[in-house]
C-alpha cells in the first residue's frame, strides 16, 4: 500500500508546487498591470504629465524651504532644502503607499467579488507605485542637489553613500507594506479606520523630524524634550528619514558605511588573515580585525540598517499574518 | 430547522457517498468536469451593519455582538460532465450567481466539496475588472491578467480582442467615454478568448446590438462545438434548452429539481404559473 501511495503524494506535492506557481505568476502579471495603470493614470489629463511626479515634491520642497528656514531659523544651514527633500520624500512614499492600500480592498469589491483574486495584489502594487513615485522623486533630489552643491559650494555633498537608499528602499517597502496590510483589512471591517489614521497621519508627519532638527531637543534638561526625543527614537519614520540624509548628502558628517565596508574587505584580502584562518585561531583573527576596522570608522550605517529592517520585516510580519487570519471574512465585508 | 438539518445530514451524506462510489466507476470519474457535492455556504451577518468602531464597542458591551447565521445554499449536489452544459435556473436571490462563485472559488463552502477540472473562465459581470478612468487598450491588458493570460498570449490575442469586440478607433480613449454596450463588447471579447474548459455564463448573453448578439452566439455555439462545457445562469428558458443538457432549479437555497433540461425547465415553469395564480 505505501508502495502505491508514496508516488501518487510526490505527484500530489508536484502539483501543488505547480499550481502555486501558476497562481504566483498570474498575481504578478496582475501587479505589473496595476502599477503600470497607477503611474500613468496619475497625470492624465494634466498639461505636463509625469514631469509633476518630479515637479510636485520640488515645489513642496520650495514652500517649506521658505516658511520653515525663517521660522525655525536654519537659515545658515547650506544643505536645509537637502534635509527639507529627504525628510518628505521619504515620508511621501509612505503615506501614499498605506493611504492608498487602506482603502483599495473595498474600493475593488467590484473586481474581487468577481474574480478570483488574490487579495496581496492591490497592497502590493500600490505601494509598488510608490516605490516608482519615490524613484521619480529622487531625480528631484539629483537637481536640488546640484544647486545646492553649485550655489553653496559644498561639493562633498556627493558621495558613493548615495548608493546606500538602494540599501534603505527595501526596508522601507517592507514596512509600509506590512502597514498597509493591517490598514486594508482593518478597513474592511470598520470603515472609522480612515478618519482615524488620516488624523494620525498628521501627528505622525509632527513627531517626524522632517522640516525642525532633533538636536534643538538634544541638550535640554527641559522634561518634555526629553519626552520628545525618546518618543522620535521609537518613530519608524525618524530612523527611514535621518538614514535617507545620511546616505543622500551626509556623508562626511556621519555615515563612512561605504569606507567601512572597503577597509574590512582589505583586511580581509591580506595574507595575513588567510595566514592566520589556517592556524586554529582564524574565528577570532577576524574579530579582531574588524574591531580594528571600527576603531578607524566606526559603523553607524550597519546599526541603523538593522533598525530599518528590524521594522519593516517586523511590519512585514505582523501584517501578513494580519491579514492571512481574516482574509476569508473579507469577502462577506467588502 | 437549524436542529434538523444538522442531524440529518450526516446521515445522508454518508449513504450518498457509498451510492456514488458503487455506480461512478473510476474510468467515468475521468469524464467529470465539476463535482459539487454536497455544497453549503453560510453568511455571517449582523442583524444591522456594524462598520465602525463606536457601534462595535457598544454593541461588545451590550453583548449584543451576536452574528446572525444565513444559509445562502444548502446541501447542493450536481455533476458536468466534459462537453455537457448545465443551466441553474430559479428566482433571484434564489443563489444561482452564487453558485457560479463557488466554482470560481471566490468564495470557499462552509460544508461539503467543489471539485472543477481545467480552465474555468467567468463570465459573471463584463467589465468588473474595468478602470474606467484608463483607455480601452490598457484595459485589455489589465483584465487579461486578472483572468489569467500571460503577456506574450496577450500581446498576441489583442488584435482578435478588438477586432471582435469591433472597437478599432476607440481603444485609446478612457472607458468613461464609452458606452455601455461598447463596454460590454469589450469585456466579453477579452473573456470570450480565454480557450475555457469551462465557462461560467451568468445572463449576459443579451450584450449589444443586434447584430453583436448574433456574433456572441455564434461564438458560443463555435465553443460548444468544441466541447467547452457551460454553466449557465439565464431566465430565458429557450436559451437554457438550446444550450444545455441538464439543470439545476435552485429554490429557496435548495436543490429543488435536478436532470434532464427539458424536465427540470417543465416543472419550473408549472410552479411559476402556480404563484401566478
Amino acid at each position: 500500500m505505501d508502495n502505491t501511495n508514496a508516488p501518487k503524494l510526490l505527484t500530489r506535492i508536484k502539483e501543488f508546487f505547480v499550481k502555486k506557481a501558476a497562481s504566483f505568476k498570474k498575481n504578478a502579471n496582475i501587479v505589473r498591470e496595476l502599477v503600470k495603470k497607477n503611474v500613468k493614470i496619475q497625470y492624465r489629463n494634466s498639461a505636463i504629465g509625469a514631469i509633476w511626479t518630479i515637479l510636485n515634491p520640488l515645489l513642496n520642497m520650495l514652500v517649506m524651504y521658505f516658511v520653515f528656514s525663517n521660522v525655525l531659523g536654519y537659515k545658515d544651514d547650506k544643505t536645509y532644502a537637502l534635509y527639507l527633500l529627504c525628510g518628505t520624500i521619504t515620508f511621501a512614499l509612505m503615506r501614499a503607499g498605506t493611504t492608498q492600500s487602506m482603502t483599495s480592498l473595498v474600493n475593488n469589491r467590484g473586481l474581487l467579488t468577481k474574480n478570483k483574486i488574490s487579495y496581496f495584489v492591490f497592497p502590493v502594487s500600490n505601494n509598488l507605485s510608490a516605490v516608482i513615485n519615490f524613484a521619480f522623486s529622487l531625480i528631484a533630489l539629483l537637481t536640488v542637489m546640484i544647486f545646492v552643491a553649485f550655489f553653496n559650494n559644498v561639493f562633498e555633498i556627493f558621495s558613493p553613500n548615495l548608493l546606500l537608499i538602494l540599501v534603505m528602499v527595501p526596508a522601507l517597502f517592507l514596512f509600509s507594506y506590512g502597514l498597509s496590510l493591517i490598514l486594508s483589512a482593518l478597513y474592511v471591517f470598520f470603515r472609522d479606520i480612515q478618519h482615524f489614521y488620516n488624523v494620525f497621519l498628521t501627528l505622525w508627519t509632527y513627531l517626524t523630524p522632517m522640516f525642525y532638527k532633533v538636536d534643538r531637543f538634544a541638550n535640554s534638561e527641559d522634561l518634555s524634550a526629553k519626552f520628545i526625543t525618546a518618543v522620535i527614537n521609537l518613530n519608524p519614520m525618524y530612523h527611514f528619514v535621518e538614514f535617507f540624509r545620511d546616505a543622500a548628502y551626509r556623508c562626511a558628517e556621519n555615515t563612512q558605511f561605504v569606507a567601512n565596508c572597503g577597509e574590512i574587505i582589505n583586511g580581509v584580502g591580506t595574507s595575513e588573515f588567510w595566514g592566520e584562518l589556517v592556524k586554529t585561531n582564524g574565528l577570532q583573527k577576524a574579530m579582531e580585525m574588524l574591531e580594528t576596522a571600527q576603531m578607524y570608522a566606526p559603523l553607524p550605517g550597519a546599526q541603523e540598517i538593522l533598525i530599518l529592517y528590524g521594522w519593516g520585516i517586523g511590519a512585514f510580519l505582523v501584517g501578513t499574518l494580519v491579514f492571512l487570519l481574516t482574509r476569508r471574512k473579507f469577502i462577506f465585508y467588502i | 430547522m437549524e436542529l434538523e438539518n444538522k442531524t440529518v445530514q450526516p446521515e445522508e451524506i454518508k449513504a450518498e457517498d457509498v451510492k456514488l462510489e458503487n455506480e461512478a466507476p473510476s474510468t467515468e470519474e475521468d469524464d467529470i468536469v465539476i463535482d459539487v457535492k454536497n455544497v453549503s455556504l453560510d453568511f455571517y451577518t449582523r442583524d444591522e451593519k456594524v462598520d465602525n468602531l463606536k457601534e462595535f464597542f457598544v454593541r461588545l458591551l451590550r453583548g449584543k455582538l451576536e452574528r446572525k447565521k444565513v444559509r445562502i445554499l444548502d446541501d447542493i449536489s450536481f455533476q458536468v460532465k466534459k462537453g455537457e452544459s448545465i443551466a441553474l435556473i430559479g428566482h433571484n436571490g434564489a443563489g444561482k450567481s452564487t453558485m457560479l462563485k463557488l466554482l470560481t472559488e471566490i468564495y470557499e463552502p462552509t460544508e461539503g466539496t467543489v471539485k472543477v477540472k481545467g480552465k474555468v473562465a467567468p463570465l459573471l459581470n463584463l467589465g468588473a475588472g474595468f478602470d474606467y478612468e484608463a483607455s480601452g487598450k490598457e484595459n485589455v491588458y489589465l483584465n487579461g491578467a486578472i483572468l489569467g493570460y500571460p503577456k506574450k498570449e496577450l500581446d498576441k490575442k489583442y488584435q482578435e480582442i478588438v477586432d471582435f469586440a469591433e472597437l478599432h478607433d476607440h481603444m485609446h480613449i478612457p472607458l468613461k467615454n464609452y458606452s455601455s454596450g461598447m463596454v460590454a463588447r469589450l469585456g466579453f471579447a477579452i473573456a470570450i478568448d480565454a480557450d475555457p474548459d469551462i465557462l461560467l455564463v451568468d445572463e449576459i448573453l443579451s450584450v449589444g446590438d443586434e447584430s453583436f448578439r448574433r456574433k456572441c452566439s455564434a461564438k458560443i455555439e463555435e465553443l460548444r462545438q468544441k466541447g467547452v462545457s457551460f454553466v449557465i445562469v439565464s431566465h430565458n428558458i429557450n436559451e437554457i434548452k438550446r444550450l444545455c443538457q441538464k439543470a439545476v432549479w435552485i429554490e429557496d437555497s435548495k436543490v429543488k429539481a435536478y436532470g434532464e433540461v427539458n424536465e427540470v425547465c417543465a416543472e419550473y415553469k408549472k410552479y411559476c404559473d402556480s404563484l401566478k395564480h
